[in-house]
């Protein structure tokens, strides 16, 4: 990491974070066509961000465990029952 | 090691709700339930006729998507940039970085409304098939609450353009941006589920 990156505002790190992830992910997602892996993958980099916007964009990292896990627990469930229904075809 | 970890340290010292009033937190709770069921009915939906699915998802303007997928979150940045800057005692900034926020809400109904435009102009509506309900159905219901966020934020700008908010008193400013987050944090998982993952 350079110094530039290190003069960054945390909120900052995340946001430029959030624009990276979600264009790698539409990349991905074009590049590997029949791939198994695929949905488990983008799904898996959606809670990624999911987890970034919780924690740092509406500061539940600062907050009690018990929403952050209320959050964490809502990601985790939406996309795996999102997993298995494309596991299903 | 977590990304979050990356980023910073958790303080040591936690707060005993999340910031802005606790109303607000349990109408996002609710909302995120809705949309969280809408998600995984759309998931289950399309198990049962994938090639449908497959084929109609390619008629989307995926660039699009993306396009309002960065505006999203670029909005929720500005937002924590108006609650960092209330806490700093700035009103007058505060009020732009929300007015900033408000502009890539305009931009992201904007490129919604010219997606519609397309797909009406094809003969596209709800009764067209499952595939197209759900994606008219939800990115609707989705953009409610776009135009919903909007004017929470034009109303949250314009009491800290006048004063309205300080150092001290701000929850008015925090209650606004966490509405705004949960919007971009739906699309987040809607963006992949409808655009990208097949």
């Amino acid at each position: 990491m350079n110094a530039t990156a290190l003069r960054l505002r945390p909120c900052t790190r995340v946001w430029v974070m959030l624009l990276a992830l979600t264009t790698a992910s539409v990349v991905l997602g074009n590049r590997a066509g029949g791939w198994a892996a695929l949905a488990p993958l983008l799904l898996a980099l959606a809670v990624l961000k999911g987890q970034l916007v919780v924690d740092h964009f509406m500061e539940l990292r600062r907050v009690r465990r018990r929403w952050r896990a209320l959050l964490y627990t809502y990601l985790v469930l939406v996309a795996a029952l999102i997993g298995v229904a494309f596991m299903i075809d | 090691m977590t990304a979050t970890a990356v980023i910073d340290r958790a303080p040591a010292t936690r707060l005993p709700s999340p910031p802005g009033d606790l109303a607000i937190w349990i109408f996002i709770l609710a909302e995120l339930l809705v949309f969280g069921l809408l998600f995984v009915a759309y998931a289950f939906a399309r198990a049962g006729d994938v090639a449908l699915f497959n084929h109609h998802q390619q008629e989307l303007d995926q660039a699009a998507g993306l396009i309002n997928t960065l505006l999203l979150v670029t909005g929720s940045y500005f937002v924590v940039r108006a609650v960092a800057a209330v806490r700093g005692g700035s009103g007058r900034a505060c009020a732009l970085w929300l007015a900033a926020g408000f502009g890539t809400g305009v931009l992201f109904v904007a490129v919604k409304f010219g997606e519609y435009a397309d797909k009406f102009a094809a003969g596209v509506s709800l009764s067209t098939n499952t595939f197209y309900m759900f994606y008219l159905g939800l990115t609707f219901f989705h953009l409610m609450h776009v135009l919903m966020g909007m004017v929470i934020l034009a109303a949250v700008a314009q009491k800290a353009w006048c004063g309205g908010y300080s150092r001290v008193e701000h929850a008015g400013v925090e209650t606004g941006a966490a509405y705004w987050h949960m919007v971009d944090l739906v699309w987040l998982i809607l963006f992949p589920l409808l655009y990208v993952m097949r």
